[in-house]
């Protein structure tokens, strides 16, 4: 016992100095073979399946080296003993059916009794060991050798064993570190945390180390600032390589002063082009004009951005276009459709469903309530944008557990910069952005969108939208849907004639009372007098449009455009 | 939006689901027409049907007035409120014939 006892402390040492399993049990088996007074002796590692995998010979000692020797599963003495995962004493091995006569012949050796244990620990089999032909007596292993040979195999098979886990641990390490060096990289695409006097400021919480989410900014040329977020599918890896590609697109043709519909358009073609399969980004990008509080903003596929007027009202803008990542073939091309918002001293937040779909203290979800409450109490103790989102971070790591996904928001905040304009803002303002010479209190949105069919779901929600938000009945606000869905029509049909090459302006506002949609096209000027409704009871395909106007709205105006150009028609609803 | 077609009792059944609005309303129209043409009688199962607009009225009135002018049935079925809604503003809902099930379309054939 105390030779056993030596050995395996001195394979303990051994591994321990060298950290190498394969000299390890090279000088295991034959300080075995030696110890047991046997002729030779082999260590065979399975790899592989226990019925497909083979048996590979790792040490050898003995007048023959069969290092190497490779035997199918359950072949041989050796492959009996692993698959009945039982010892095998054999003490004619010559006459044993399982016994390979190869070997003897061609070493010019004679094989005459065996003893073979295999290697396991718990019910994991790793091999087996094998000793050949007793020197000592009449040649023959007996009970007390087997007895002896299994303790030793025991050892044995702990210390490839724990080898194994070893070296796993270190490879898991390995990977460890690179996915912690890639989160560092991504980490490095973000803007830096935002100061107290930001306008614009971001935070991202990835709910693992790397994350699908991303936001960024940046100043263009004459101070507007570039903004996008954006919320790759799916996790991981993959993800997090697509979310670093839409990242620098955004980066390197932020720059061209693109509109941002334009933009989205060409990110979505540059993704498309050597997309992975299945995988899509939603993303919104816009650009916010410190001087003005003017933000023009197109979404693809995202979470509806959340607008905090600074009268405390909430409204979400709805998106324009699939997400990025979906070929433009599939969805008609043409640039993202834009919204034109102003400011006016709010806030506008962008987020992804990672923070309404997140969990808050309490372990219920945040959801939108629970999201514009924590807005509205930042604001109401005075904090800074930065401090605002920070404290919406916060709230969803409060709960103690893990991230249920990845958590970012990115806000543009007016409120300073509408300090600093005063009351000049609107002399200032760039006389090609003044939409029309109304006043611009209670402009509740502004879409700037491409004259073709596939803009009018965009221009449905936001009528649908801010007909809800001003205390509109469900019907009443599916009634406007429609009836400013038929006027977009005329347009897109009518004004340009179907050539889908112009843009048009919806431009929906509260004013006295009414809620009002200015409806502007820059084509040639239309003939009002032959835009009539039709005669109900003459039942024939089209015409109807005019008609459904005129039933639902409480009038239906064409008015002069304020610079002479195009159309304007005026559609009011009392409120 | 989306459309599929199934045969009941020799009658096609056309689902439309989703908005019929101008960018989808053709697909309604050669979906509708292609199956008279080949000599079937219709039945427009608009229950999946969120929103329709004056574009695809118009291609349910066209449908409908081929349909009369060769000798086939034409009929809506499980008409929801908001295109009801539409067909009423439009006072089509007299003109067309409308049955609350598909089911109960077919057998009136």
């Amino acid at each position: 016992m105390s030779d056993q006892l030596e050995l395996l402390i001195d394979m303990g040492r051994h591994y321990a100095e060298t950290q190498d399993i394969e000299s390890t049990m090279i000088r295991a088996l034959e300080r075995i073979t030696v110890l047991m007074g046997a002729v030779g002796g082999g260590l065979f590692i399975l790899e592989g399946g226990e019925a497909d995998g083979k048996l590979v010979c790792h040490a050898s000692h003995g007048p023959v080296d069969v290092r190497g020797l490779t035997i199918p599963a359950g072949a041989g003495i050796v492959g009996r003993s692993v698959a009945n995962n039982a010892p095998e004493m054999v003490w004619d091995a010559q006459n044993d059916p399982s016994f390979n006569k190869d070997l003897d012949k061609q070493h010019n050796f004679t094989t005459r009794s065996i003893l073979c244990v295999p290697l396991s620990v718990k019910d994991e089999r790793l091999g087996a060991l094998e000793i050949i032909n007793k020197e000592s007596g009449d040649g023959l292993f007996s009970k007390d050798d087997l007895t002896l040979l299994q303790a030793l195999a025991a050892s044995t098979a702990l210390a490839i064993h724990n080898a194994r886990m070893a070296g796993e641990l270190a490879e898991k390490e390995v990977m460890r570190r690179e996915l912690e060096l890639a989160g560092e990289i991504q980490r490095g695409l973000l803007p830096p945390p935002g100061g107290d006097l930001d306008p614009v400021c971001g935070v991202n919480r990835p709910a693992r180390v790397v994350s699908g989410d991303f936001f960024d900014y940046f100043t263009l040329y004459d101070g507007r600032i570039a903004f996008t977020l954006a919320d790759v599918s799916g996790k991981g890896m993959n993800a997090a390589l697509l979310m670093a590609k839409s990242a620098s697109l955004f980066r390197c043709l932020g720059k061209e002063d693109l509109r941002p519909g334009r933009l989205l358009q060409r990110i979505n073609a540059e993704v498309c082009e050597t997309s992975l399969r299945g995988m899509f980004v939603t993303m919104v990008a816009g650009v916010y004009d410190p001087a003005t509080g003017r933000v023009v903003l197109a979404n693809a596929g995202h979470e509806p951005p959340l607008l905090h007027g600074a009268d405390g009202s909430f409204t979400p803008i709805g998106a324009g276009a699939p997400p990025v990542g979906i070929p433009p073939e599939l969805t008609g091309g043409g640039p993202v459709g834009e919204v034109v918002l102003h400011l006016d001293g709010g806030a506008l937040y962008v987020f992804t469903d990672g923070v309404t779909e997140g969990y808050a203290a309490g372990g219920a979800e945040l959801g939108a309530d629970g999201f514009q409450g924590l807005i509205r109490d930042g604001v109401a103790a005075g904090l800074s944008p930065a401090a605002r989102i920070e404290r919406v971070a916060a709230a969803l790591a409060d709960g103690g557990r893990a991230l249920r996904d990845d958590v970012t928001v990115l806000v543009i905040d007016d409120a300073a910069a509408k300090a600093g304009r005063g009351a000049k803002t609107r002399a200032e303002a760039r006389p090609a952005e003044v939409v029309s010479e109304a006043p611009r209190e209670g402009v509740l949105c502004v879409l700037e969108v491409p004259a073709r069919p596939e803009s009018l779901i965009l221009v449905r929600r936001a009528v649908e939208q801010t007909a809800v938000s001003c205390g509109f009945s469900k019907e009443q606000s599916q009634d406007m849907v429609l009836a400013v869905d038929e006027a977009c029509q005329n347009v897109v049909r009518h004004a340009y004639g179907g050539r889908g090459d112009g843009d048009m302006t919806i431009d929906i506002r509260r004013e006295n009372g009414d809620y009002i949609i200015l409806i502007r096209d820059y084509a040639a000027p239309v003939d009002v007098s032959k835009i009539k409704p039709r005669d109900l009871d003459d039942v024939r395909p089209g015409g109807l449009g005019v008609h459904f106007i005129r039933e639902v709205m409480d009038a239906m105006d064409h008015v002069p455009p304020p610079d002479g150009q195009g159309n304007l028609l005026r559609l009011k609803k009392a409120i | 939006m989306e459309i599929n077609v199934s045969e009941h009792s020799g009658l096609k059944v056309v689902a439309v689901s989703g908005e019929v609005d101008l960018s989808t309303s053709p697909k309604v129209r050669d979906a509708l027409l292609g199956q008279i043409q080949g000599g079937s009688g219709v039945v427009v199962d608009l229950s999946g049907v969120s929103y329709i607009d004056s574009s695809g009225v118009a291609s349910l009135v066209e449908a409908f007035q081929t349909a009369k002018s060769r000798g086939k049935s034409f009929s809506l079925a499980s008409v929801g409120e908001t295109p009801m809604r539409v067909l009423k503003l439009a006072r089509l809902d007299q003109v067309f014939i409308i049955h609350d099930t598909v089911d109960a379309a077919v057998q009136a054939g």
